[in-house]
């Protein structure tokens, strides 16, 4: 028998022994992912060409309250007045959808109805399409109101294109960014309003330019 | 003799297995653990209990990027949405489908963006560790599971911090594992976690827009839980600044194994 044969597996049991150095022998073969993979279907653009600013391209599924599938590119064509919220929230919310509100009733009267307003949950655990039917009846929200419900992945994609921030807290409340987006028919963020103070000319004039 | 090589044909895998059975596959098992987050809300939850999971053992490197990138052409330099990474999204290639000098085949891919780690997760079925499971498997040191109790490691920690980013990045396998056999999660590159965006260095919920944070704002020390962690310092405010298109020069990723009961949350387009 060669010695030298038995030398490779002598530094096998050697290094082994070592506590820190043993995931040397477990490294993986070097990129299998090229050749077979079941996923990369899914990674082709959808066809019709997005710009490449636009939301719409995040093609993440919501459903809406009435329990159906939505994506966001079903708004393209209409200005959109969007923010994220959660249904329990008893201190920002409201003060949002009220100025949401107020920055649709800002449109000229001929124009108001072609906005769409969409609220997306960022609590996908509680805000279910039941919860948010409820929320629609107590808000008294209008059909021209989407209120979306969206799993961890879909929220957590969109809130990082919004750049909104949010977290749940111990207490089941969230820490979160208070934002609305105006969106133009394209999709394209256009102006967003950031937090609670100060007055709402800025975004109702970004709609009213997106409405055109 | 054919005794000896016997024996050693049967201590060597029985020796490989006992060191740490959880390796395989590229990927180490994680035991489940709490992980104390460092925050300033008295709000918070003071622990999270991390359910036991499986982590790349090594970063995701420019070869596997680039096989991620050649099969899905709408991640090409040239082609991805700013919306999805910024102008410095693999900046360090030397084109749309090449490696080049700058960015050798087993160094891990830096300049990707959030987004873009998220789809190649989602390519390869799985996911990206969240902040409580990232920060789980990196509180362990080389041989023991809390690092603050090892100064070699502290030693080595630091010294990583305070050196500037190579231009060009070392290999991959040139971190020293830590005790679950984890390499590089500290002492190569920054990571992205799949939860980044609910760091927040101020935690105030009313005004906090998130938006135009400058980059490393020193206020979040100030609640911290462990001021002395200056790495989990340095990570938390990272995160806070980032956006989801971001793309930095020291940042890459890992993933984590998606059971085959976790229902798929990866939703890029």
């Amino acid at each position: 028998m060669n010695t030298r044969l038995l030398l490779a597996p002598v530094m096998l049991l050697v290094t082994a022994l070592l506590p820190a150095q043993h995931a040397g022998h477990h490294t993986e073969p070097a990129a299998p992912e090229a050749a077979a993979n079941p996923h990369s279907q899914h990674q082709e653009l959808a066809g019709d060409a997005f710009t490449s600013g636009s939301l719409y391209q995040l093609e993440a599924a919501f459903t809406g309250d009435d329990g159906r599938p939505v994506t966001l590119g079903s708004l393209r064509g209409r200005p959109v007045v969007l923010a994220m919220f959660f249904a329990s929230c008893t201190y920002a919310c409201p003060m949002i959808v009220a100025d949401m509100t107020r920055i649709r009733d800002s449109l000229p009267a001929d124009r108001r109805d072609r906005a769409a307003l969409v609220l997306v949950s960022f609590d996908p655990r509680r805000d279910t399409p039941q919860v948010l039917v409820r929320y629609r009846k107590d808000r008294q929200l209008s059909p021209q109101w989407t209120l979306l419900h969206g799993d961890d992945g879909a929220v957590r994609e969109l809130a990082a294109l919004l750049g909104v921030k949010f977290k749940q807290e111990a207490d089941g409340q969230f820490a979160h960014s208070n934002l609305i987006s105006i969106l133009n028919a394209e999709g394209e963020v256009v102006h967003q309003r950031a937090g609670l103070k100060g007055g709402l000319e800025d975004a109702t004039a970004a709609l009213a330019r997106a409405a055109r | 003799m054919s005794r000896a090589l016997t024996l050693l044909l049967v201590l060597v895998p029985l020796a490989l297995a006992r060191a740490n059975p959880g390796l395989r596959d590229g990927m180490a098992t994680i035991p489940a653990g709490v992980h104390v987050p460092l925050s300033r809300s008295v709000r918070d939850a003071t622990e999270v209990k991390v359910p036991s999971f499986r982590l790349d053992i090594r970063p995701v490197t420019n070869a596997e990027f680039l096989a991620f990138v050649t099969a899905n052409p709408k991640w090409r330099r040239s082609r991805v949405s700013p919306l999805f990474a910024d102008k410095s999204y693999l900046h360090h290639w030397s084109g749309d489908d090449a490696l080049g000098a700058s960015a050798p085949a087993d160094s891990p891919v830096v300049n990707v963006s959030w987004f873009a780690a998220r789809a190649y997760a989602r390519w390869v079925g799985k996911r990206l560790p969240t902040t409580a499971e990232w920060e789980h498997a990196a509180a362990a040191g080389y041989t023991t599971a809390d690092a603050r109790n090892e100064p070699a490691f502290t030693a080595d920690l630091h010294a990583w911090l305070a050196r500037p980013v190579p231009a060009v990045l070392p290999s991959v396998g040139s971190a020293r594992a830590n005790l679950h056999g984890v390499r590089g999660l500290h002492g190569l590159v920054w990571e992205w976690v799949d939860d980044f965006s609910t760091a927040m260095v101020t935690g105030e919920s009313r005004a906090d827009s998130g938006l135009d944070r400058d980059l490393f704002c020193g206020a979040g020390a100030v609640g911290a839980k462990d001021t002395s962690d200056y790495a989990a310092f340095m990570r938390q405010a990272l995160r806070s600044s980032l956006k989801g298109n971001n793309t930095t020069t020291s940042l890459g990723f890992r993933c984590v194994e998606v059971p085959p009961t976790e229902p798929d949350s990866s939703l890029i387009p």
